[in-house]
């Protein structure tokens, strides 16, 4: 029997020891009508070597990103991986430890998490991040109950350029309360209508939740929503990209108070979406309301350097119905290989990145305002990807695909407004030679 | 050995050469974006490879994990990690699909989910399952707004989640975030479900319990099929927590014992790692009547051909974005594969036979929280050595000078000084052995050198961690030098 090392005389003997004659005896205080009656109806175990080969199997019947010249983005981004990182990664002692509540036997993952939460403290400018959430979906939602409670107000203000798999989560995770959200509208440049905040914006709000790069793509003028959520006294939650954050104004200097998002783009696989984290950073004043671990820099008994799980009395397991959050487990070891990352591309590495990246997008950009009949109507302010229309969009991006070419994703399924709407995306792996072929294709498929 | 931190071991003005530039003419930020928009400084190190690689194989090396000690830390289930589940998980064609392409580049990725949920529904009873959760947390409140909105739909009048006081702290926190008011009742003597105060507690307006079964002592709970009935005549759903699933996989299902909707760990019992506390996934499985309340999309099948089926009458919505931790869930998939039927019950009868031995071993010496059989685990109360002046967290610290993780302690609450021991099935009697001599000599020590006791551990990198002041002046990043 695969991974189970008791032997026949071992069990014998054990048994013994315990006092019962069978296996099937440490479970007869079961009640009988609740012990299934047959085996289960699965197959039966196969050796390594057919596993391997069954699974190999799935795997071959996906195309990956790679057999195609693909622009797609869309809060997921194919961004270049060092080697290192993965059998640093992958090293035993991160990868099949639990959560480091042993301080003593586990302060290099302690440290490993201090280190994260420092990296997205320089990237955001903010005083202090937490050791990470699920995903970006799940940090703007822990985001918007964190402002609730902070504010005691019961209203939530958010734009509707947020990632739309991120809007479901949020109305998802507030579906138990009684809190009224409302989105407010983007005008003909598709940044956020900063009128329509000024409308909606009262005494009860809560919050505002604002998403830069925004679905889109766009940059926003986020000092100019923050100040006005300032005068009702509501705060400013943002949402945003790590690797933007390297060019783009750090936000604790956009008046926000709290920043989340997804950290896929910090070295880790598309993977159909998931693993990735999430992570949240927000101002020193509103420690006590985050949710989730935080890891603190303390001493041991003979004034060595040490560190440790922190501030738990606002977790579950000491507060149960009155804790910060539900949250346990959280992604640790995609935040602990984000630091890696981080370390690895270095403050060169990274910035390079994020430039290539604005680069390659705002080349194709250009390339494709130059061919007839692609529109565009909104702001050129992106970092990098942006939306642009072409008639009969669905057929073009066919024609493109039968061609080995994904254009990007069709927004029209989320913004049934935005007809024809493509959200195209380059990042620092796209070359010349790929966005000149996308080009070359589209115009004679339009010829 | 240097432990400073990264940022410490810098040097400006380092380059890196892993990315190539782009053949186009490059353009500062500030002639693409307005300037307001741009950042003037970024702190950030500059490394090279090998410092890099260095500090985190070091950093690696100053902890204990599952690969290198013993880890029975009850409620984890900390099993064996097959090296299998990471070659196969990190196959280029699970890696490298992004959640937007065609439906007929993920052919394979759907199947091997669709293929999960039918052996979890097949090993549960279960009528289907959804993947989204990341977590048993995120599984709890996916599957308590599943309930929520399911009273709301059937316009039940429901405000109140009953939990025991030996639930786990994720139950009531859960409870809360679906804006229900939590009740506790209290466990009877032998740390089981007291059936007359749970009468008691629930009414017309009990929207559901939260059950964790065998409960946080490792017991069964013999009365689980009364403690249904008792919820379901008053309209109430059961939630079922299966953290604690491990020993009765083949034996009983979820469905069998009365519960409506639950969650799985696949993290604890389906040999995923748990990489520091994290990724795990929570698959949520449900019975017929609450089907249409499922996150959205499932993922079916029509002709040979799977998709996201996105036609969920009540869904709740999603509760992440994408579809959930998939290369856990391939994770999860190998390993059922590999075990098969045979192997499920084996795992079931050798992680109940591992915990019941170090029970009988050690039951002289430390009590034990309750004197029924154990089912995964055994949770110990370190009452007699308490009185001694030693306390459960001496006895958990020292353990880590004997190259062992410590149990869990002080959990569940109502249990003094427990020290909470699941071994798992993956454990050899060797090893036992070792653990159960260790916690003799352990005992031992308390007449013979107390003092060692309480300064353990002594073969740490560090000494025993002042948490207080952790708390008390909060320093949770570096700063870099003004």
């Amino acid at each position: 029997m695969p991974y189970i090392l008791n032997t026949e005389n071992d069990i014998r003997e054990m048994l013994r020891v315990i006092g019962v004659a069978t296996l099937d005896d440490l479970y007869k205080h079961l009640p009988s009508q609740i012990r299934l009656k047959n085996k289960l109806n699965i197959p039966s175990g196969l050796s390594e070597s057919e596993v391997r080969q069954a699974i190999k199997g799935l795997a071959a019947k996906n195309k990956t990103l790679d057999s195609f010249n693909s622009f797609l983005g869309a809060g997921l981004y194919d961004h270049y991986i060092p080697s290192a990182l993965k059998p640093l990664i992958s090293r035993a002692e991160f990868l099949t430890a639990y959560t480091p509540y042993q301080a003593e036997c586990s302060q290099g993952i302690l440290q490993a998490i201090y280190e994260y939460q420092s990296y997205i403290c320089l990237l955001t400018g903010m005083d202090v991040s937490n050791a990470s959430l699920f995903d970006g979906a799940s940090s703007l939602a822990e985001s918007v109950l964190m402002s609730l409670r902070i504010t005691k107000r019961n209203k939530i203000i958010i734009s509707s350029t947020i990632n739309p798999e991120y809007k479901k989560t949020l109305y998802t995770y507030l579906s138990g309360f009684n809190f009224k959200i409302q989105e407010i509208d983007f005008g003909a440049e598709g940044s956020t209508n900063i009128d329509s905040l000024k409308q909606a914006l009262d005494e009860n709000t809560a919050c505002f939740a604002l998403q830069s790069p925004s679905f889109f793509g766009i940059i926003e003028n986020t000092e100019n929503f923050s100040s006005l959520a300032k005068e009702k006294g509501a705060l400013t939650i943002l949402v945003t990209n790590p690797i933007s954050l390297c060019l783009l104004k750090e936000p604790v200097n956009c008046g926000v108070d709290i920043v989340c998002g997804d950290g896929q783009v910090l070295g880790g696989n598309i993977s159909l979406g998931g693993p990735s984290f999430g992570f949240v950073a927000t101002r020193d004043a509103f420690l006590r309301q985050m949710p989730g671990r935080l890891v603190g820099k303390t001493v041991d008994r003979e004034n060595k350097t040490a560190y440790c799980l922190t501030l738990q009395a606002r977790e579950q397991h000491i507060k149960r119905e009155k804790a910060t959050s539900n949250i346990c487990s959280n992604q640790s070891l995609n935040a602990i290989q984000s630091a890696i990352y981080l370390s690895l591309m270095g403050k060169d590495g990274l910035t390079k990145c994020a430039l290539y990246s604005l680069n390659l997008a705002h080349y194709l950009y250009e390339k494709l305002r130059a061919v007839e009949k692609v529109k565009f109507n909104f702001s050129q302010n992106f970092f990098n990807e942006f939306t642009w229309q072409i008639d009969d969009s669905k057929g073009v991006i066919k024609k493109l695909y039968k061609e080995k070419i994904i254009a990007g994703l069709a927004i029209e399924g989320f913004y049934p407004g935005l007809k024809n709407g493509i959200l195209s995306c380059c990042t620092e792996t796209k070359t010349k030679e790929q966005i000149d072929d996308f080009i070359e294709t589209l115009k004679n498929i339009l010829k | 050995m240097d432990n400073r931190l990264i940022f410490e071991k810098s040097d400006s003005g380092r380059n890196v050469n892993y990315i190539k530039a782009p053949a186009i003419a490059l353009k500062e930020p500030n002639k693409i974006l307005p300037q307001s928009l741009l950042r003037s400084n970024l702190e950030l190190p500059s490394l090279g490879e090998l410092e890099v690689v260095r500090h985190y194989t070091n950093l690696s090396k100053r902890n204990f994990s599952l690969d290198t000690n013993f880890y029975p830390l009850g409620s984890c289930t900390m099993k064996y990690n097959p090296k299998i589940n990471e070659e196969l998980s990190s196959l280029e064609g699970f890696l490298n699909i992004h959640p937007y392409q065609n439906e007929t580049c993920l052919q394979g990725a759907l199947e091997l989910i669709y293929n999960l949920e039918s052996l979890l529904c097949e090993i549960t009873g279960m009528s289907r399952f959804s993947f989204q959760a990341s977590s048993g947390a995120q599984g709890e409140l996916t599957g308590m707004l599943m309930v929520r909105k399911y009273h709301k739909v059937m316009k039940n009048k429901k405000r109140k989640v009953i939990v025991p006081d030996s639930s786990h702290g994720t139950n009531p926190a859960t409870s809360s975030m679906c804006g229900y008011e939590t009740v506790v009742v209290e466990s009877n003597k032998d740390g089981l479900i007291d059936l007359d105060k749970l009468s008691k507690a629930v009414d017309t307006e009990t929207a559901a319990i939260m059950l964790t079964n065998p409960n946080t002592l490792g017991l069964f709970e013999e009365n689980i099929l009364e403690a249904a009935e008792i919820i379901h005549k008053n309209g109430g759903l059961l939630y079922y927590d299966g953290a604690n699933f491990n020993p009765l996989l083949g034996i009983t299902t979820p469905r069998l014992m009365g519960f409506d909707v639950i969650h799985l760990n696949l993290h604890k019992t389906f040999s995923t790692p748990h990489g520091c506390g994290g990724p795990g996934a929570g698959a949520v499985g449900v019975v017929d009547k609450l089907l249409e309340f499922l996150p959205a999309p499932v993922i079916d099948k029509k002709k040979d051909k799977f998709y996201f089926n996105y036609k969920v009458k009540h869904s709740i919505g999603k509760v992440r974005a994408f579809y959930g931790n998939f290369s856990v869930l391939v994770r999860a998939y190998v390993y059922l594969l590999r075990l098969g039927q045979e192997g499920l019950v084996r795992v079931a009868q050798n992680a109940t036979l591992n915990a019941n031995y170090i029970r009988e071993k050690l039951k002289n010496d430390y009590n034990v929280a309750s004197n029924k059989l154990s089912m995964h685990e055994v949770v110990f109360s370190c009452t007699k050595q308490k009185e001694k002046g030693v306390p459960a967290l001496d006895i958990a610290k020292r353990l880590i000078d004997y190259g062992m993780h410590p149990p869990t302690m002080y959990f569940p609450l109502i249990v003094k000084e427990a020290l909470m021991v699941e071994p798992t099935e993956t454990e050899s009697r060797k090893t036992l052995d070792y653990f159960i001599e260790s916690m003799l000599k352990i005992n031992k020590e308390i007449e013979e050198n107390i003092q060692i006791l309480h300064d353990a551990p002594h073969t740490t990198p560090v000494k025993r961690v002042d948490e207080v002041r952790a708390a008390r002046n909060p320093d949770l990043r570096w700063h870099p030098k003004r």
